[in-house]
């Protein structure tokens, strides 16, 4: 469902990890989640969601938390999937879960950036 | 008698002090005065001007030894000389911080006092804030402050704290200065630490402003969207801080809460962390609205201004409710089914400036249809939204949607009348749509707003309208014209194309939806998200090149490479093809 991202703000605090990453591996797909029903042809924000995902996720840098290179993490059934090559900034909390809607589309890495102070 | 100046500039400086003394026989020269005046023989230093050295000068951050550095670097002999004439026979007193430093600039051995040793908790505070802070604490050590006054409205912490000076090698600093949003007023409290060189820092410690203004005139400021209200079910009403780590509003400042029900006034003093007590109540009960007045101790001690309203979720409404509002989401209910969220009631102008795509920002509902769809008729046909709502001058607002008759094939008016009650989020600013200045209840623009609380209210709810939709079946419901809708696929392009160009020239609105189902991996890092609606907003071409202008009614959010993030973009029309569903239209 095409809500915006969460307010970075109320999502920061629960991030461990701030990385700058690229999936560098899907190690596993969940079942897909139930579609919605009832939904006529052509309409948006009918909350669709993509399956929950393992991924490994190459870091290039870390802007909080424990230095790493690699994080192993799960992506939370929702708006968005992953594949190998997708980077940008990932939230990542102490459950190693992706946080932000929309994963590393979630905010532009200079608000991700600003956020952090 | 008068001084004979080699410098010109600075002759023409201490000039105006001197006349300025004439006029005020108590003027004094501070710290301020003489950076003014020794930036003006610090201009040789890089070739600067000397703005530019008195903007290096009060640089924050910058410590004695190297504001001594800079002015020595570029001064003349002459001007050493000029200086020593100040200090020896000027005819406008120093302070004696002031003297000192000139002294400093010109290598004299100063009687300059040891300073004092810092306070027990590493930082201490002298004089008044004229020219800035002034203290002493341990050397080197940068000085940190956040203005616990001005904080509330915003967004900050109360550690969120901006490097305002250093102290030098004697532990001393001095012009200390805030900045901007966080510029120190009379009587604003600043909550200042020292941190040392091993990253440790000194005690709290909060000074109130003095010395800036003859009077102090800025009350307390109250963010009275984080003012949580409870339905305790005994009577009595519970008052938290929603956002606890950040605050209400400034500690020590009373509060006045006036149930508009019974007319009961309750006086609350905010805390420390500039929340309310543990345990602070009101006599009330769900449904009750407050009216809330704050004093700052010296300002509106009499509660007669009042910063807003605040309502206790669930339960009827208490009579000030002029319209009954639209139930909210059902993703804001709690187990119990009761609104997680208040409502604030919204008094800003309808329109600031007309009809305007850019007014229009999606909130956390999953209408992407609407939004998208207002911002398209914003900009096509902006007197369409203008005849669309109207002000009646009571609190409440009409906005007349068209709906099908199909007894006649006709299209009949359907007014539908809300007041301004917006459900608003923890931290300010409505949860559903919004447009700028979305934080403050009395300046956000509320046309867009207002029109999709008037769509749920017609549909039944926000849950009826935020589980998805048609941005075509908005435009008949504005326009009283039948939406078209056209998929796209790539036997279509030029047709798609010629669709969009023909409603822009025509000047009416065009809206496209990007995939859902199974589809979500095309979009990510594209800068384009799936399921979603976005607004049309023109078309570009060139030669052969063909593209769309796109808005995201988040009002953010679009792909790399398009200028300032604001949320429009344009696509080559093959790449629009390959992320986009179809389009829609007016027929």
């Amino acid at each position: 469902m095409a809500l915006p991202p969460e307010p970075i703000e109320e999502v920061l605090p629960s991030a461990a990890w701030v990385v700058e990453a690229e999936v560098a591996e899907v190690l596993a797909t969940g079942p897909a989640p139930p579609k919605p029903t009832g939904v006529r042809p052509g309409a948006t924000s009918v909350g669709y969601k993509a399956a929950a995902q393992t991924v490994k996720l190459r870091v290039m840098r870390v802007l909080k938390g424990a230095p790493t290179t690699e994080l192993v993490v799960e992506k939370p059934v929702g708006a968005y999937s992953l594949k190998p090559g997708n980077k940008g900034p990932f939230l990542v909390d102490a459950a190693k879960t992706i946080l932000g809607r929309y994963g590393p589309d979630s905010w532009h890495p200079d608000r991700v950036k600003q956020a952090l102070g | 008698m008068p001084i004979r100046f080699n410098d010109t500039s600075l002759g023409a400086a201490y000039s105006t002090f001197e006349a300025q003394r004439r006029s005020n026989p108590n003027l004094k020269l501070g710290q301020e005065q003489v950076l003014q005046l020794v930036a003006l023989v610090g201009d040789g230093h890089r070739g600067w001007s000397a703005s530019k050295v008195a903007s290096e000068l009060k640089k924050p951050g910058l410590s004695r030894e190297q504001q001594l550095a800079l002015v020595k670097g570029g001064m003349t002999a002459s001007e050493k000389l000029d200086l020593a004439a100040i200090l020896d026979q000027g005819t406008v007193p120093l302070e004696p911080g002031a003297r000192q430093f000139l002294e400093a600039v010109l290598d004299r051995s100063s009687p300059q006092p040891p300073p004092p040793p810092p306070a027990s908790n590493g930082l201490s505070i002298s004089g008044d804030q004229k020219n800035g802070l002034s203290g002493v604490t341990k050397a080197g050590a940068t000085i940190e402050a956040i203005n616990i006054s001005t904080a509330p409205t915003g967004r900050l912490h109360m550690d969120d704290t901006a490097v305002i000076g250093k102290a030098d090698a004697s532990g001393r600093f001095s012009m200390a200065k805030l900045t901007g949003d966080q510029a120190m007023r009379e009587g604003d409290l600043v909550r200042m630490r020292a941190r040392y060189a091993d990253g440790s820092t000194s005690d709290w410690v909060t000074v109130k402003a003095t010395g800036i203004a003859a009077k102090d005139t800025s009350n307390a400021a109250v963010a009275l969207f984080r003012i949580g209200l409870t339905d305790a079910g005994t009577g009595k009403v519970s008052v938290a801080n929603i956002n606890a780590s950040r605050q209400v509003s400034e500690p020590g400042a009373q509060l006045q809460f006036t149930n508009l029900r019974s007319g009961e006034k309750t006086k609350v003093t905010v805390t420390e962390t500039g929340g309310f007590p543990e345990g602070f109540s009101l006599n009330g009960k769900a449904g009750d609205s407050f009216s809330v007045a704050a004093s700052d101790g010296v300002n509106n001690t009499g509660f007669t201004e009042l910063v807003g309203n605040v309502t206790v979720p669930g339960g009827a409404p208490s009579g000030r409710d002029l319209i009954p509002d639209p139930a909210l989401h059902k993703d804001e209910l709690d187990a119990a089914g009761k609104p997680r969220f208040s409502k604030a009631t919204f008094t800003g102008p309808l329109f600031i400036d007309g009809a305007r795509a850019e007014d229009v920002q999606q909130g956390q509902i999953g209408d992407c249809y609407f939004p998208a769809a207002m911002a398209a008729i914003a900009k096509a046909n902006p007197d369409a939204i203008n005849n669309l709502v109207k002000d009646n001058g009571n609190g409440t607002y009409t906005v007349t949607f068209k709906e099908k008759d199909w007894a006649t094939g006709r299209f009949k008016d359907v007014p539908v009348t809300v007041d301004g009650d917006l459900w608003a989020r923890s931290y300010g600013g409505p949860l559903y749509g919004r447009s700028a200045n979305s934080s403050d209840t009395r300046k956000m623009e509320l046309w867009f707003p207002l029109v999709e609380k008037a769509y749920a209210q017609w549909k039944g709810s926000y849950d009826t309208i935020g589980n998805g939709g048609h941005s075509s079946d908005v435009f008949e419901a504005v326009l009283g014209r039948e939406g078209q809708q056209m998929s796209i696929y790539a036997g279509n392009l030029d047709r798609v194309f010629d669709t969009i160009k023909k409603a822009v020239d025509a000047k009416q609105p065009v809206a496209a939806g990007t995939y859902g189902e199974s589809e979500e991996a095309r979009y990510t890092n594209s800068g384009v998200y799936a399921d979603h609606a976005y607004s049309i907003l023109g078309y570009e071409q060139t030669g052969s090149e063909k593209y769309v202008v796109l808005r995201n009614p988040w009002g953010e959010s679009e792909p790399s490479g398009n200028g300032a993030n604001d949320g429009i973009f344009k696509l080559k029309l093959q790449d629009f093809a390959k992320l986009y569903q179809n389009v829609m239209y007016l027929n």
